[in-house]
């Protein structure tokens, strides 16, 4: 039987936009993502799985993972690690990387993939990942779609699903956003939010600016997250669970007739007007004004729109995640991690041995 | 963003052009045997220079590296006495005394290029200082190379900046090579942006084959420097279109490396296809830009190969002590 593979996205360009300068935003370091890839692995190897399957990620990331597996001692060097192999791949240093990976490890055959990054991170590897379980991992303070979460736990709750001994009713079914664009029914996708900026360039790429945004739709509205989802839970939650979503359209809070304080990126909180919001159902197209100005998705523009272009949007089924809370508490409830697992024993063992 | 108006986004790209066309017929005439020393070529990074000093005037001072054709024109020096100052002229910029290396023009605000790697950021820490014990507005931009970036003036100038909350901006082209080695090899991380986080300022990377990401980027910090914010740092990724030197074999770059930039991440081709896609500018527009730079080029390099030599006179001029 071949050995149970997860694979490993850590995109080490996440969290250098110019929120950090405008905002405030949060600054996430590569060695901790490294740390973290670590982490995971533990959680991994304590629940059986024999192999990872990684991007090769640069500046820093795989560096300092490999630095930390060959560097560990004493009990650390004992525990089980499943076996760390990189895909061979040609960096470009850009989205295309993270796609061509997912397409790799799907060939590969991993039973999930944990993906350390943010929003935009996630949006890439949705798009293309099919039906294998993703574990979401936030790294920074600025995503709405990944989880905060220590490593060592995704590792464990992801091992507990690939090894069968969590099932189906662990993942959740996460929605999409796609966005057709002149004809094109799946030009791009989001999974948090599509928004059109009044701005015409992509420029420095973040959505920073409330004044140029119009009108956006979100999959889910979370009042504790940061950004447009925050916006449009102001107005009415939406869990994830949720079939629906939100279509809600601004106003120039100096005319608007209902007016926000919302959190539009971390340390920003502004005025949103509104001009009014409703409910969008799974395979309704909405469709959106076009040109001149660009679309942003998960907060960062990314199509420019020239005058005339058609624009829609129709909320659709997104990737399956691991549900961490929901795992763990199974594990607890059903006793998952009661007495030592297999790839654990020998640890036990040795320590009896000890007088 | 705020918008850009068509009159801007027509400069900008006369300033790119401008620089462009600049570096092409240097390449050009350092071949035939006519220019004299050292050059170092600005092609294919323009957007850097024209997004960044789009946002500066007269009085805000820049400082430039061995690379300083692009940061000159981008901050408004004449060119047919930049081209006259490369020929080693009397017209020339500094009269023939700087040349390549050390074209200077402070009436603009322009302090010079550097021969010294790593040598123009702490002359911008002098500029935020003075700024700010004068109480001007005045903003000090450092370009530097991401061979710069592992120097000590460097950090020491980004410490000193932070501690002193001057109105700087330092500006990284990483380009990926510090001369001919990559920065796989002289450097541990890929983004020169993080080293701001141990001096407490902001960094950020943008696509510095992107006027608009670079002019959006850098207006924030301009901005944020001239309102009393701080430094910060901006770090833009770029390709240079020649070798580190004119006459760089360029053994140390990968078959195609530049082909494939030129074909693929040209900032003059990307902002050309966007301004006319947009509706914004027509290309007859673009062209007639053209044609206007090709001409002053032209007459740039007759005017410079017509200008006198210097003589033994100038030897005591423009120098600090007075020998007359």
């Amino acid at each position: 039987m071949d050995k149970i593979a997860v694979g490993v996205i850590a995109n080490p360009a996440s969290g250098r936009d110019i929120r950090r300068l405008v905002a405030g935003a949060s600054v996430f370091d590569n060695a901790e993502k490294g740390s973290m890839v670590l982490r995971l692995m533990a959680g991994l190897g304590a629940t059986g799985v024999e192999r990872v399957v990684m991007m090769p990620a640069g500046d820093g990331v795989s560096a300092r993972l490999v630095r930390a597996l060959e560097g560990r001692t004493g009990d650390f060097a004992e525990r089980p690690m499943p076996a760390l192999e990189f895909l061979d791949m040609t960096l470009r240093g850009n989205a295309t990387d993270t796609a061509s990976a997912v397409a790799q490890m799907l060939l590969k055959r991993v039973a999930a993939i944990a993906v350390l990054g943010g929003d935009g991170t996630h949006r890439i590897v949705a798009k293309v990942c099919g039906d294998t379980p993703l574990c979401t991992l936030s790294t920074g303070t600025n995503n709405a779609f990944p989880h905060m979460c220590e490593a060592t736990i995704a590792g464990l709750a992801t091992g507990l699903v690939v090894s069968g001994r969590v099932g189906p009713e662990a993942l959740r079914r996460e929605k999409l956003l796609w966005v057709s664009r002149n004809g094109d029914p799946r030009h791009d996708a989001a999974v948090v939010d599509v928004a059109v900026s009044g701005s015409r360039w992509v420029g420095a790429r973040a959505l920073w600016r409330i004044g140029d945004i119009r009108e956006f739709l979100v999959t889910f509205a979370s009042p504790s997250a940061v950004g447009l989802s925050a916006v449009a839970a102001l107005l009415e939650p939406v869990p994830r669970s949720a079939r629906h979503g939100l279509h809600v359209r601004l106003a120039d809070p100096a005319r608007a007739a209902s007016v926000l304080t919302a959190p539009l990126a971390p340390g920003l909180i502004v005025p949103v007007g509104i001009a009014g919001y409703r409910r969008i159902e799974p395979g309704e197209v909405t469709r959106l004004e076009g040109g001149p100005g660009s679309l942003a998705l998960d907060g960062e523009r990314e199509l420019e729109l020239a005058a005339g272009d058609e624009v829609g949007v129709r909320l659709g089924e997104g990737p399956l995640t691991i549900d961490v809370d929901e795992v763990m508490g199974q594990a607890a409830r059903r006793g998952l991690l009661n007495g030592a697992c297999p790839s654990l024993r020998r640890d036990i063992h040795h320590k009896e041995a000890v007088p | 963003m705020s918008e850009i108006g068509k009159g801007e986004l027509l400069g900008s790209y006369r300033v790119m052009r401008t620089i462009r066309e600049f570096e092409e017929r240097v390449h050009l005439e350092m071949a035939t045997g006519e220019l004299e020393g050292f050059v170092h070529l600005y092609a294919g990074e323009e957007a850097i220079a024209a997004g960044v000093c789009a946002h500066l005037n007269d009085d805000d001072r820049i400082s430039s590296t061995h690379r300083g054709h692009g940061h000159a024109i981008a901050k408004g020096c004449d060119v047919k006495a930049m081209m006259a100052e490369l020929y080693g002229r009397q017209d020339g910029l500094c009269h023939g005394k700087g040349g390549s290396m050390h074209i200077a023009d402070f009436e603009k605000g322009m302090l010079g290029a550097n021969g010294i790697v790593g040598g123009g950021p702490p002359l911008v820490c002098g500029v935020g200082l003075s700024a700010k014990v004068r109480g001007t507005a005045q903003v000090g931009v450092s370009f530097l190379g991401d061979g710069a970036s592992n120097q000590g003036t460097f950090l020491e100038s980004l410490n000193l900046a932070a501690v002193w909350k001057l109105p700087c901006v330092f500006v990284v082209e990483n380009n990926g090579y510090a001369e001919a080695t990559s920065s796989r090899y002289h450097q541990a991380v890929d983004d020169v942006a993080k080293r701001a986080d141990g001096f407490g300022m902001p960094g950020i990377v943008v696509d510095g084959h992107d006027f608009f990401a670079v002019h959006e980027a850098a207006g924030e910090a301009i901005r944020r420097a001239r309102a009393g914010g701080g430094p910060s740092l901006v770090e833009c990724k770029v390709t240079r279109f020649y070798g580190h030197f004119e006459g760089d074999q360029q053994t140390y770059r990968a078959p195609n490396e530049i082909e494939d930039a030129r074909a693929t991440r040209d900032c003059l081709e990307r902002f050309a296809q966007r301004v006319v896609s947009a509706g914004i500018v027509d290309p007859a527009e673009l062209a007639a830009i053209d044609g206007e730079v090709r001409a002053l080029i032209d007459e740039a390099v007759a005017a410079a190969k017509a200008s006198p030599w210097p003589d033994a006179t100038d030897l005591t001029t423009d120098v600090y002590v007075s020998y007359r």
